[in-house]
């Protein structure tokens, strides 16, 4: 529906008027809100206006996109602090000025949540009000039947035995039985059909309303995290499990689902031979957990794609490597260390992997080892190379440091780096170390041994709550897109005059409210069909418009 | 005839309504989690640090914590039931614990005549690693190994560990009485302590 909008009418004086009997001056009128030439009531309602316009919400999306780039671009806090550290070290002058403009953190910068609250804003405020008017024109009743029916695009007369009044009736009556909406009047009714378009236009835009709502909430209420897992291990989805956790606006530790997942056993099969020799044909973790202290354990078997589905948080399995167990001894003969590191793969062919491990309440100093895990150790030209994923012939090879770490100090560190500046090399000769084998560190420093090897997978823990519901809300979003595509509203009318020998002239005819009126066309000459039947009336006449009692 | 004034007057309420409730994204309620330049690398959630203080006799009740002690003999927590105690989550891996662990030391040497009992909770260590931890920082109190984290899971309904450290300070009645994430220093950790001591005498 069109608004039409009525051009202020200046009043005439009144003494142009006072003498000729009409009737009283319009007063004149001075803005919109009457306040005034143009009042801050009215500025206020021309800046809603303007925030709720589609131009203005193009503008805002575009900028939202716009301000997304530096996210991209720059290393961001929430997801590498370690990479925004360096970016410090690498440029001195220019972080602090980014860090000013929160380019370091963009999405929870102020200008970025100004962006996408004004476009909420602005969505919402075109919307609402939309949806209001469609529910009023849904409930709307048909419009009077115009004078002259003859004008219509599509019209027709007939004659009728019956007198005007049963016509008319017989007329409703059948209109309503084909699911018309019908208004009757003095001497003619007017019937409408296709609300289901107002209808599927509501929808719509309901729909749309509960998309917007469905993503804020997934990311009010939603979160991410991050957790490696050794072979043998378990771990309860708490903070202090995860290795990294990112969680939406308004989650706290407490609303972490309480489940815990045990790795059992991890599973690879590589391609053994041919020209894809060495990629990954199939992972298998078989995990067991329960979704909740003290429930049932539950078996699964994770792949990749098929995540785990606990409490309606979803599992996915990422990545794998491996992780040689190592025990060391320090010089006072204690044993300092007794576990699984785990080694990152650095090469896709024969999952070559580096790691690092600390030692740092060793006596009489702290050490540390970096090296490499060979799966499948090969000597190419006196270089030790891994020549297939799966553990034929694994080794380690190590180098050894001793000295200060750094822990101490409180300044985090991640655990896959080492920082040796503190630290001196100790000279160990280098040979690659088999399973059960151990390297005696020189000075009385102690000894390592690597006793055998795990694997471990990386897992990948989202719960987003808003996913199901914007599912349906775009569900529903085309649902009635296509409703409001597909039906058409019509409308006919009917007007009974008295005819000749007590019966009725019937004239009857139609308008499609849209365009394509060429499936209107053959309805509105099967209804005239329907209703010439109904009426009685002797076969219409042709659909131009023609005067009254067409013969046979 | 289809925007009557109130009707419209409706559309904008809702209209704000609905990006108000949007709006809370823009609210920074304190997230969990990496913030700032100087937090840790990418192996475990630091939390965001600071001390919370409950209501001395309206605190949340402390859970049962129960679990096997690094030497392998099973402890539980009712066994301390009428004495202040202080939970400290550590890991010998992680840098702020080392940072804080002579504190609790001394701090534990200070408090232990006055009866308050020192407990920690060892994450994702071995037991042989914890132990060197122990004789290094010459902590004089034990600690359960808690690999599955079914202790921190106990928490969750309470005061849970946001982050590590975390440190609890748990009262006589057994009800929480301040936690403190993050390394503890130890002029705010004694106070603290006094004040458990204190509060329920």
């Amino acid at each position: 529906m069109t608004e039409v909008r009525v051009p202020a009418v200046t009043g005439l004086p009144d003494d142009a008027v006072a003498g000729r009997g009409s009737p009283a001056p319009v007063p004149r009128r001075r803005g919109p809100g009457g306040r005034g030439p143009f009042g801050t009531l009215d500025w206020a309602r021309w800046g809603w206006r303007q925030l709720t316009s589609m131009r203005t919400a193009l503008i805002l999306l575009f900028l939202l996109a716009l301000g997304s780039v530096p996210g991209s671009v720059l290393p961001q806090q929430g997801i590498n602090p370690q990479a925004v550290q360096q970016y410090y070290a690498a440029h001195p002058a220019l972080a602090p000025w980014l860090a000013r403009f929160s380019l370091f953190n963009v999405f929870a910068a102020p200008w970025f949540a100004a962006i996408y609250l004004l476009l909420f804003l602005s969505l919402a405020g075109c919307v609402i009000p939309r949806t209001f008017r469609l529910a009023g024109s849904a409930r709307q009743q048909p419009p009077r039947a115009p004078r002259n029916l003859s004008r219509l695009p599509l019209a027709v007369t007939m004659t009728s035995p019956l007198p005007p009044d049963a016509a008319l009736a017989r007329a409703s009556a059948l209109l309503a039985g084909k699911r018309f909406r019908v208004r009757t009047g003095d001497g003619w009714i007017s019937a409408e059909k296709g609300y289901l378009r107002e209808a599927g236009n509501l929808l719509f835009h309901l729909a749309l309303l509960g998309l917007l709502a469905a993503v804020g909430m997934g990311g009010l209420f939603g979160y991410k995290a991050d957790r490696l897992l050794v072979a043998g291990q378990s771990f309860g989805n708490t903070v202090t499990a995860l290795d990294q956790f990112r969680p939406g606006r308004l989650v706290s530790a407490s609303d972490l689902q309480p489940f815990s997942i045990a790795l059992n056993s991890f599973s690879a099969r590589y391609v053994a031979s041919g020209p894809d020799m060495g990629q990954p044909a199939a992972f298998n973790a078989h995990l067991s957990y329960q979704g909740q202290p003290g429930a049932a354990t539950q078996h699964y078997d994770l792949q990749v794609n098929h995540p785990l589905n606990v409490d309606n948080v979803k599992v996915y399995l990422i990545g794998h490597g491996y992780a040689p167990v190592f025990r060391v001894t320090d010089g006072t003969g204690h044993v300092v260390f007794n576990g699984p590191v785990p080694f990152i793969p650095v090469s896709l062919n024969g999952l070559t992997s580096e790691g690092v491990i600390k030692v740092p309440d060793a006596h009489p100093q702290q050490l540390g080892f970096a090296g490499v895990f060979l799966p499948t150790t090969v000597d190419v030209g006196g270089k030790l190379e891994s020549a297939f994923p799966s553990p034929y012939r694994p080794a380690v090879s190590l180098v050894a440091y001793a000295g200060n770490l750094g822990m101490n100090s409180g300044v985090p560190q991640s655990v896959y780096q080492l920082d040796t500046a503190a630290m001196h090399k100790l000279p160990v000769k280098p040979r690659p170390l088999a399973p059960g084998q151990s390297v005696k560190l020189p000075g009385g420093m102690g000894t390592l041994t690597f006793t055998g090897y795990r694997q471990w997978i990386s897992l990948a823990i989202t719960y987003d709550p808003g996913q199901l519901p914007a599912l349906i809300a775009a569900i529903a979003a085309l649902a009635g897109l296509l409703i409001s595509f597909l039906v058409r509203r019509r409308r006919v009318f009917v007007r009974a005059g008295p005819g000749t020998g007590g019966g009725a002239t019937v004239e009857f005819g139609g308008l499609a409210r849209t365009e394509s009126s060429e499936t209107f066309g053959a309805e509105f000459a099967t209804l005239s069909r329907e209703l010439s039947t109904a009426l009685g009336a002797v076969a219409p006449s042709s659909d131009l418009p023609s005067s009254s009692n067409g013969r046979e | 005839m289809l925007w009557r004034p109130r009707a419209r007057r409706a559309a904008r309420v809702a209209a704000l309504g609905l990006a108000g409730a949007l709006a809370l994204g823009a609210c920074d309620s304190g997230a969990i989690g990496n913030s700032g330049p100087g937090s840790n690398g990418q192996s475990f959630v630091s939390g965001s640090p600071g001390t919370t203080v409950y209501g001395g006799s309206s605190g949340p009740v402390a859970p049962r914590v129960a679990g096997t002690l690094l030497s392998g003999s099973k402890f539980t927590l009712a066994q301390d039931h009428g004495h202040v105690v202080v939970l400290n989550f550590w890991g010998s891996w992680c840098t702020p614990c080392r940072a804080e662990a002579p504190s609790l030391s001394r701090l534990a040497e200070h408090f232990t005549p006055s009866g308050v009992r020192f407990l920690g909770v060892d994450i994702r260590d071995s037991p042989a690693t914890a132990e060197a931890f122990q004789r290094d920082f010459r902590i004089g109190y034990p600690s359960l190994n808690d690999p599955g984290d079914e202790i921190a899971l106990d928490f969750r309904d309470t005061v849970p560990p946001a982050g590590i450290p975390t440190t609890l300070v748990i009262g006589r009645d057994g009800r929480i009485a301040a936690r403190v994430i993050g390394e503890v220093s130890y002029p705010g950790l004694r106070g603290l302590i006094s004040q458990a001591l204190a509060q329920s005498a």
